[in-house]
């Protein structure tokens, strides 16, 4: 058999795996010892088994996401999600609409400390979703914002998605967290404008709350000075050059278990519970580094990066046009698969076309995860629409797509800016310390 | 990925407890990985000092963590899998596909047990040393194994229970959380 065809016949099995619900590390780890074995031989292919494994997860650089995830979890056992909220409603509760605009600037700030999509919207939705089914907003819309809310996790830095790109293509966590950043900015402005527009175009649709007197507001503010302080301390230290990106996940980590103590936030319960988060969590996404890694041997051997690149570049489509088509295919799998596994899976063999069409890896980063970060809302996977529907059961699945729309909708066009405008995420990596 | 919720506790026996416990070893892993790479960040900016070996124990340990972390994510079922056959189809094809899967991920974790034993033996024989205290770095390597060991054993119980007694199956975290 050709190695065209034990590649195809390679990913054939691969999908097969995956679809049998074989762990998506484990399946891509035993595809691509079982394809190199077939081509090299089984003694070196086993060989590859025992070092890539040890050598991944003994990589100190890779400590990043462990670190991150901790801080992530000490941040969210700890209740700052709740002042957060509670600052951003006294300033714009008032307005129509104002309660899913705070909520968006809230898991915006909060996404800036926790890194995770998945934890910003089963976070708000314990927080937000009550607050503004008591002022009667509606049940889709208040979803719909929880749920793109959540998505800014994956763009803000520590963002875990943008760290396994960092990984996998060999580019700076650092500055890749950096260039997170004015895209991340940009959505919470979309979203926001999105919400103001929904007010407009539907009246009576989203009524307002109460308006704070600037005592409460400065209350609020005063409540939060925790997780600004710990925002500035590790992405400053990052942007400095004072931290590398596990220290800076170490530094996090250790912040946030300061403050959470000093405030009387964390229980012996509250530590113990988000050390065993940030363990399941890290151990899960290192099992798909492991396999990726290893189905990337695999590739290697079978050239299919190099022959994707070739057919790409050779449809005569132009660069944008093969983006294009890229971001496509992005989209379709975000129907079948989550984030990390379309990353994982798939980077290693869109990098190389990339990097030949001569786009800036740090800048695809960005629009990769931000197109990956649509399959969190889309249906029929829509990862943060189950997450909020484990936290609300009482709302239809239906109810909380309908209400992620009009969000979804502002993704595509945000993708449109960041894409025509690539120096909107490679601008702040640059003046990088 | 996939959410579970709602069913109820199960009874806890010793396994159960075994599980907890090797869960958390890693978890206090990842709390003595981070608290290397703070100390050693402060020691650095206020004091001029560094904790010898900080980097080759921060590693270390991160590798031990993982092992002993993926020896507990296994027997939860809490890996990353695409869940679009398994969530559309009846309880019994559920079941069916989990056994399948443990089987597979049963098979996997055998194989790699039995390549890092390769690793630990060879590194030992190498003898590797850290790079400040020329302390050897094969007992870090089998503590490790020892993780990856742990998970052989877990996911055989696992795959046990799913087999012959599945109301003894634990439920997994409520979230299989990632990104």
């Amino acid at each position: 058999m050709g190695t065209d065809a034990v590649a195809l016949l390679g990913f054939a099995a691969l999908f097969a795996l995956m679809l049998l619900r074989v762990p998506v590390g484990m399946a891509l780890g035993l595809v691509g010892v079982s394809g190199f074995g077939y081509l090299v031989g089984g003694e070196p292919a086993l060989k590859l088994v025992g070092q890539t494994s040890m050598r991944t997860v003994t990589d100190y650089t890779f400590g990043v996401i462990p670190m991150f995830l901790l801080m992530g979890a000490f941040v969210s056992t700890s209740g700052m999600s709740r002042e957060l909220f509670r600052a951003a409603n006294s300033f714009v509760g008032h307005f129509k609409g104002g309660l899913g605009i705070a909520t968006i600037a809230a898991c915006g700030f909060f996404a800036a400390i926790s890194g995770s999509s998945v934890a910003t919207a089963a976070t708000f939705s314990a927080v937000a979703y009550p607050e503004m089914r008591r002022y009667s907003y509606p049940q889709s819309f208040s979803t719909g914002v929880i749920a793109a809310g959540g998505t800014l996790g994956a763009m803000f830095p520590p963002s875990t998605v943008l760290a396994v790109y960092g990984i996998i293509t060999e580019q700076d966590i650092g500055k890749l967290f950096i260039a997170g950043i004015i895209p991340g900015l940009i959505a919470v402005t979309m979203y926001m404008v999105t919400i103001l527009i929904i007010g407009m175009v539907r009246p009576g649709f989203l009524p307002a709350g109460p308006q704070s007197s600037w005592r409460e507001r400065y209350a609020a503010l005063r409540q939060i000075w925790a997780p600004l302080l710990l925002f500035l301390f590790v992405i400053g230290g990052l942007y400095g050059g004072l931290f590398t990106p596990t220290e800076a996940g170490g530094m996090g980590a250790g912040g946030a278990f300061i403050i959470g103590v000093l405030r009387r936030r964390l229980s012996g319960g509250d530590i113990r519970r988000s050390l065993l988060q940030a363990t399941r969590t890290a151990a899960a996404v290192f099992t798909i580094l492991i396999g990726a890694l290893l189905f990337g041997y695999f590739l290697t051997i079978t050239e299919t990066p190099q022959k994707v690149t070739a057919f790409l570049t050779g449809l005569g489509l132009g660069s944008y046009g093969v983006l294009a088509l890229i971001m496509l295919m992005y989209l379709v799998l975000g129907c079948l698969m989550d984030a990390m596994a379309m990353i994982i899976l798939t980077i290693p063999i869109i990098f190389p076309v990339i990097k030949t069409l001569g786009f800036d890896p740090i800048w695809f980063g960005v629009i990769i995860v931000m197109t990956v970060e649509l399959g969190l809302i889309h249906p029929p996977v829509g990862m943060n629409v189950f997450v909020i529907k484990s936290v609300v059961p009482e709302v239809k699945f239906a109810t909380i797509f309908r209400g992620v729309l009009p969000f979804i909708l502002t993704d595509l066009i945000r993708l449109v800016i960041l894409i025509a405008f690539p120096l909107l995420a490679t601008w702040l990596p640059r003046t990088m310390g | 990925m996939s959410l579970r919720t709602g069913e109820p506790p199960p009874q806890r026996n010793l396994m159960d407890r075994f599980i907890d416990a090797i869960e958390l070893v890693a978890a206090a892993f990842v709390g003595i990985v981070a608290a290397d790479v703070f100390v050693s960040v402060v020691l650095r900016y206020f004091f001029s000092l560094s904790i010898p070996d900080s980097y080759d124990f921060g590693r270390l340990l991160l590798g031990i963590l993982i092992f002993w972390g993926i020896a507990a994510t296994s027997y939860r079922g809490t890996h990353i899998t695409v869940d679009l056959v398994w969530a559309n189809v009846p309880p019994k094809g559920k079941r069916i596909i989990d056994v399948f899967a443990t089987l597979v991920l049963l098979f996997v974790v055998t194989v790699q047990t039995y390549t890092l034993f390769d690793k630990v033996r060879t590194t030992r024989a190498d003898h590797v040393l850290t790079f400040d205290l020329n302390l050897p770095t094969w007992p870090f390597f089998a503590v490790a194994w020892a993780g990856d060991v742990s998970a052989v054993v877990l996911i055989a119980v696992r795959t046990y229970r799913l087999i012959f007694r599945p109301e003894l199956m634990a439920p997994g975290p409520s979230l299989k959380a990632l990104e």
